[in-house]
């Protein structure tokens, strides 16, 4: 099962989107850096089928309040996920 | 396991260079080997000796340079990927008749082959956006 | 040991040089016989088409896709609702000595995989 890690804004390039479109059922996504954007409460769904975790670090830079259906997580526990997953894709465009 | 990290935003320009860092030090922390960090495309910038950030802004250079020295890390510089953005070892310019060097201690220039080989040795590869 | 690798190929030619530098790093890897499948999705496809970039003085991606074949990447795996997205006919890519394969679900594709470089 793929671990998507996603880098950018929603609102300003298509990784998200991308991510979302290529994600398959099992999956697991990261938003990190700028695509924490897309983990506050009012941003719509990404997807069904996979959990959504955000960087915590990166979020609390950027006074983020990460909505109910996405955990935020620390750089331990990313590392770890990415123990749990294979492969890794990152989105970053 | 075994992680390679490959990277491709220069220091200072875009947070993926600094989130490599964060991510490099988590993974040895839990214990994980770091076999290679392979810096590409814009990423070659990390390996530059000659970065000087202001004193209250962090030091990329020096925070990889402390984590290669702690763990003996292979900082992979791809040899193609510099030469076109100006980051030369001493060899490299004077065989390119350039006036001065500027890679980074610690840091090494190598080909793309380093970045297939550690693809096979490695158990994750973990790519780092500009 | 050998590792089942993908090269996600997402940036259009010309305006950012890690389309360049995906397809030389693609190259190198298959130069070492560990040719990984290649996967052209987002504006990635817009490496696939017609191009002339002689005008901006740049020199032609072209030339690396069509290397491809004779380094054992013989076939270009390209996402389907990408190109449909972008107004793309499947029959329009031509790369000489090339199977071109559209994938509908990109998510179980890239899933078989051990690792994925993303360019």
């Amino acid at each position: 099962m793929t671990l998507h890690i996603v880098s950018k804004s929603p609102y300003s390039s298509s990784a998200l989107t991308d991510c979302a479109s290529s994600c398959a059922e099992g999956d697991a996504i990261v938003l990190i850096e700028d695509a924490v954007y897309g983990a506050v409460e009012t941003y719509p769904e990404i997807t069904e089928r996979a959990p959504v975790y955000c960087l915590q670090s990166d979020a609390e830079a950027r006074g983020i309040v990460i909505g109910k259906n996405v955990e935020g997580i620390d750089e331990t526990r990313w590392v770890t996920l990415c123990t749990e997953h294979n492969p890794i894709v990152s989105w970053f465009k | 396991m075994k992680f390679t990290l490959v990277i491709y935003g220069a220091p200072h320009a875009s947070e993926g260079a600094a989130t490599a860092l964060r991510f490099a030090r988590a993974l040895l922390e839990a214990g994980h080997t770091l076999y290679r960090v392979f810096f590409y495309a814009d990423g070659i910038h990390n390996g530059s000796a000659l970065a000087a950030p202001p004193q209250d802004e962090q030091d990329l250079l020096g925070q990889w340079q402390q984590l290669q020295q702690a763990h003996q890390l292979d900082l992979v510089v791809c040899i193609a990927a510099a030469q076109r953005r100006g980051l030369l070892s001493e060899s490299e310019a004077t065989r390119l008749e350039k006036p001065a060097a500027n890679l980074a201690e610690g840091f090494e220039l190598a080909g793309l082959g380093q970045l297939a080989e550690a693809t096979a040795a490695s158990d994750r590869i973990v790519t780092f956006g500009g | 040991m050998s590792k089942n690798t993908l090269a996600l190929c997402r940036q259009a030619p010309y305006g950012n040089a890690l389309a360049r530098e995906g397809l030389e790093a693609i190259l190198a890897a298959a130069a070492m016989d560990q040719a990984p499948a290649v996967l052209f999705l987002g504006d990635g496809v817009f490496q696939l088409a017609g191009q002339k970039p002689e005008a901006i003085a740049e020199k032609n991606l072209r030339r690396n896709i069509q290397a491809l074949p004779m380094f054992d990447v013989e076939t270009l795996h390209v996402c389907k609702s990408s190109l449909l997205q972008r107004g793309i006919m499947p029959e329009a890519l031509q790369v000489p000595g090339a199977d071109i394969e559209l994938v509908e679900d990109c998510g179980s594709f890239i899933r078989k995989f051990d690792h994925v470089l993303s360019f």
